[in-house]
């Protein structure tokens, strides 16, 4: 075998770390994508039998962003397997809780239950800020690109760009300001 | 009658006793944009000045936009932002924060001039970005001023789908498991 063909052989069968960035994400449906690169479904050589899948990196778990209401609507069941032993927990008591439980429980739901699942579940990070473990940090080389804009707050705009940016509404000339 | 009687008497003492009211300017009633307000002396002045709008020399209008093809239907039944044709999100804050006061609270539509359907679509819109905490600086004086000291599930991140402004009836996610 070339030397080359070796690399190529070495590349195509290593693990490739991937970040992904959390902020103002829907966790169920970046938990999709997020799903593809943990079993590897991205790359041309996938095959159930073929442990090829990669590990993900997720940050800033704690900047999730949930659509509507789902914040106070949304539970999670749990049940201690006593009697009366089951329990209902809000998204946002979840969360409050535990910053990264979200976001595993739904890429853990995203995929296909069997066993290899918790293994898959090994692969990937979760970390609810921004900072990660250097020795996490120094195998990363790729980003997943986000599924939403990152909304921009009003008061982050500097004050300039604001006067400046073209107006649709006028006020009507017996309009006083406030 | 006890009422009535206070109620005439104390009309009585304030025609006797108060100042005649009436409007502040003499002249038009109207083209007041700014009323201001200074002593002079002992005196008390306060004055409605006629301003041009900050906003004349920005305005976009689709009269003048030469590219833009008007729709189908007759142009005079129009709004200026439907003509305009723009899809406005909830997170466009630079275009939405030209529909509020200076506390966050959306114009009438006598002052915005917008047709009765996207008056609700930007209300609403403009409700979803405050929710969201995105048009954070337009709030009351008491406001925090910072939505991640929100109580509760408030100060957790919240986006929204547009779609939902017109429907009808938004489903409950828990009639799924209704039988
Ligand atoms: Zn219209």
């Amino acid at each position: 075998m070339s030397a080359a063909k070796r690399v190529q052989q070495w590349a195509t069968f290593a693990r490739t770390w991937h970040v992904f960035d959390c902020k103002w994400q829907d966790p169920y449906q970046s938990a999709n994508l997020i799903k593809k690169y943990l079993l590897g479904l991205h790359k041309p050589i996938y095959h159930p039998m073929n442990d090829c899948g990669d590990v993900v990196v997720c940050v800033n778990s704690r900047d999730i962003a949930l659509r509507g209401d789902e914040w106070r609507k949304r539970a999670y069941f749990h049940h201690t397997g006593y009697p009366g032993g089951a329990s209902w927990t809000l998204a946002w008591e979840v969360h409050n809780k535990d910053p990264t439980m979200i976001i595993k429980k739904a890429v853990y739901r995203a995929m296909k239950g069997n066993l290899q699942r918790r293994h898959t579940m090994q692969r990937l990070f979760i970390y609810p800020g921004e900072e990660i473990p250097d020795d996490v940090k120094q195998n990363v080389t790729n980003q997943i690109r986000q599924l939403r804009l990152v909304p921009t707050r009003l008061d982050h705009i500097p004050e300039e760009e604001v006067q400046k940016f073209p107006k649709v509404m006028d006020y009507p000339s017996d309009y006083v300001l406030k | 009658m006890s009422l009535l009687s206070t109620k005439a008497f104390s009309f009585l003492k304030n025609a006797v006793t108060s100042p005649y009211i009436r409007a502040l300017s003499v002249t038009s009633k109207l083209n007041i944009k700014e009323l201001r307000e200074y002593k002079e002396g002992n005196k008390l002045i306060i004055e409605g000045v006629s301003l041009p709008s900050p906003r004349s020399e920005l305005l976009v209008r689709a009269e003048k936009i030469p590219d833009l093809v008007p729709t189908k239907d007759s142009e005079n039944s129009l709004c200026y932002l439907c003509k305009l044709d723009l899809d406005v999100k909830h997170t466009d804050v630079l275009i939405l924060s030209q529909f509020v006061r200076s506390d966050g609270c959306m114009l009438p539509r006598r002052i915005t001039g917008l047709c009765r359907m996207q008056q609700k679509k930007v209300g609403r819109m403009v409700t979803m970005a405050q929710k969201a905490g995105l048009l954070i600086n337009l709030t009351p004086s008491f406001c925090k001023k910072d939505p991640k000291k929100r109580y509760g599930y408030k100060k957790f991140n919240t986006y929204y789908d547009e779609k939902t402004i017109f429907w009808k009836r938004i489903p409950n996610q828990n009639d799924r498991f209704k039988r």
